[in-house]
């Protein structure tokens, strides 16, 4: 148990910047979620940790020791690949095992230790089993047995659940959260989906182009987005970015007017708002921020997502379910303004007002 | 299924099988011809028309290879000089392979080294006869084994090195990875993790290498010149000689000489079976 800290580290391939200057620090005990699209450095971040890629430049800490000169075999840490990498010539007990049996743990130990590792990732009856004659959320609960069989300093999963089929994950999710309160190890996670950021996630650090976008709680990162890409990164459906012009803390983009914007002035400005935030009104209100016929109406089940067109975007909103409105309809549409955001265009950071 | 259906794909197969008798009967029935006349009275193998089954059955062939002739001798040294080379091959092409495939090269050096050890065996092996001539005859080592199995692992090991290299690229680097990840050393993750999971390619490259070597002619010719030294094929050519052309000798000697590899081969087959790292990744 340790926590895990990066002090200015830079990571690159060539010419190319993997990860820029990074700092950060994860808690002990934190469960701490790297969030990202593809190629913005978050798996190369945990690889580092893990001590499969060297820094360019900047330092690594686990606990007090810096790790950059560490082999992975010294630096304690358990990993889960986004593959599993199970050794495919090795039983599931011989997998499961392997991390006691290089550290030379004698046979009955390793045996009971597996045992009751496998029961709690519910493996105890596919012990003898090959990984090929295993199915993918098997495989998956081998990896994690894998990791968990020894208590390291540091969890680094990679992506554990993106392999698994959309019900599978959900469970495991549940799953991973309850084994890393019930085992207190700082873990890092990898992932591109939001969703999986916010449910499992002490704080999440968003990543972009190398760098970390905003470090947060998922409650912070939803609510308080400080830059353009963090508040069109999280959220689904994703927030409204509508392009724009804010004079006097009005923001105009063709129909759509929404005021009480504070004093805010800004010519090249981002309205960002999340489609449970805009509200559908009567066409003839006084306080809609716009008017404007229905672009579609989509049933989600739990509510209808009604869009319109603004300016050449388009800004949804969620309705109620029972929203009986049809394509071409004219509806009034209201922005709230106290739950909108406002980005700079140039800059593409958040403008307080 | 129609009727129509049906018989179409009995047609297909029979022609698939009448494909695979054809190849069949053209790559074996030299061996079997030579089987055959080596266990036939001089006179029988130039009988016109040939006499395709021995009517006359003789060990007299054999006898006169194995027994009068140092034939045995020959066997073992070519079999001495061919596993010698083959484990030396295969070591050290399997960690040399191992290395190219994984290690980390600054600049282009991984695809220069590969090239130039390609590249040793771009000139013809004769070209290399008459410094290894002078290099052996220098160190005393004409006549001898070790001398067979030095100059065979110098064309084996760069095939052993690439074969042995593209076998570990196709291994997901992932699984080293986590072992090392698990507690491991490097040298660990590639005894216990890449080179079981290489087998495939260690058996493919044994065999390539046994063979070569089994067969070799033109160095064994140059190296050695006594019959304690010599190897089978240079054995066997030894029996075309100024007078006479002893076919009957010459047959039982080849014959002996294919069955070692054939046993060799049925060995290391189980070994070969593709696919075995399937199931290590993906879900």
């Amino acid at each position: 148990m340790a926590s895990v800290r990066f002090d200015n580290v830079t990571k690159k391939f060539g010419a190319f910047v993997a990860v820029a200057n990074l700092n950060l620090e994860v808690q002990d005990k934190e469960f701490l979620v790297l969030l990202g699209p593809s190629g913005c450095g978050k798996t190369t971040t945990m690889r580092m940790v893990a001590g499969l890629e060297e820094t360019t430049s900047g330092d690594i800490y686990i606990g007090a020791d810096r790790v950059n000169d560490v082999l992975p075999k010294y630096r304690d840490v358990a990993m889960v690949f986004q593959s599993y990498a199970l050794y495919p010539h090795l039983s599931v007990e011989d997998n499961i095992g392997y991390p006691l049996k290089i550290r030379k743990i004698p046979a009955s130990e390793r045996q009971r230790q597996v045992a009751e590792v496998a029961r709690r990732v519910e493996l105890e009856t596919l012990l003898d089993r090959l990984p090929k004659e295993l199915s993918g959320g098997q495989r998956q609960r081998v990896a994690l047995a894998r990791a968990i069989i020894r208590t390291p300093r540091v969890f680094l999963l990679d992506e554990p659940l993106s392999n698994l089929d959309a019900k599978l994950r959900v469970q495991m999710r549940a799953e991973l959260k309850h084994l890393q309160h019930e085992l207190q190890v700082t873990t890092i996670y990898v992932t591109h989906d939001q969703i999986e950021a916010m449910t499992l996630a002490h704080r999440v650090a968003v990543m972009n182009k190398g760098v970390i976008e905003q470090l947060g709680t998922p409650k912070e990162i939803y609510n308080n987005p400080r830059t353009l890409f963090v508040a069109g990164f999280i959220g689904s459906p994703p927030m409204n970015l509508i392009d724009g012009e804010v004079k006097n803390g009005v923001f105009v983009n063709g129909a759509l007017k929404v005021k009480g914007l504070g004093r805010a002035n800004v010519p090249r400005a981002v309205l960002g708002v999340r489609p449970e935030d805009v509200h559908v009104v009567a066409s003839r209100d006084y306080g809609a921020s716009m008017t404007a016929p229905i672009y579609s109406a989509e049933l989600t089940g739990e509510s209808t997502l009604v869009s319109v067109r603004a300016g050449r975007q388009l800004l949804s909103m969620r309705a109620d379910k029972n929203f009986a409105g049809q394509i071409d309809q004219q509806i009034g549409v209201k922005v709230a303004a106290d739950r909108a955001f406002l980005f700079d265009g140039e800059s593409q950071n958040r403008v307080d007002f | 299924m129609t009727k129509r259906n049906r018989t179409r794909e009995i047609l297909v197969r029979l022609s698939a099988y009448l494909a695979i008798l054809v190849a069949l009967v053209v790559t074996l029935f030299p061996i079997y011809w030579i089987a055959a006349n080596s266990f036939k009275f001089d006179i029988d193998i130039f009988a016109v028309p040939p006499e395709w089954f021995p009517k006359n059955p003789t060990l007299k062939h054999y006898r006169a290879a194995f027994v009068e002739r140092p034939f045995l001798r020959y066997m073992l040294n070519s079999l001495l000089a061919a596993v010698g080379t083959t484990i030396v091959s295969v070591t050290f092409g399997t960690m040399a392979g191992y290395a190219l495939a994984r290690f980390r090269y600054p600049g282009q050096w991984r695809y220069q080294i590969s090239f130039w050890i390609l590249s040793t065996r771009m000139m013809p092996p004769i070209v290399s006869i008459i410094p290894l001539y002078l290099f052996f005859n220098f160190f005393d080592m004409l006549n001898t084994k070790s001398a067979l199995v030095i100059a065979y692992t110098a064309f084996n090991l760069p095939f052993a090195t690439w074969m042995m290299k593209s076998y570990f690229q196709d291994l997901p680097v992932e699984l080293e990875e986590a072992a090392m990840v698990d507690g491991d050393t490097r040298w660990g993750a590639f005894l216990r993790v890449a080179l079981p999971l290489a087998r495939p390619g260690l058996a493919a490259t044994a065999i390539f290498c046994l063979i070569i070597s089994w067969n070799e002619f033109l160095f064994a010719l140059i190296i050695t010149l006594t019959e304690q030294s010599q190897t089978l094929p240079i054995g066997i050519a030894g029996r075309v000689t100024q007078y006479n052309t002893y076919w009957g000798e010459i047959s039982a000697a080849g014959f002996m000489a294919s069955i070692p590899i054939v046993i060799f081969a049925f060995m290391v087959q189980r070994h070969l079976v593709r696919g075995l790292s399937f199931g290590a990744v993906k879900g």
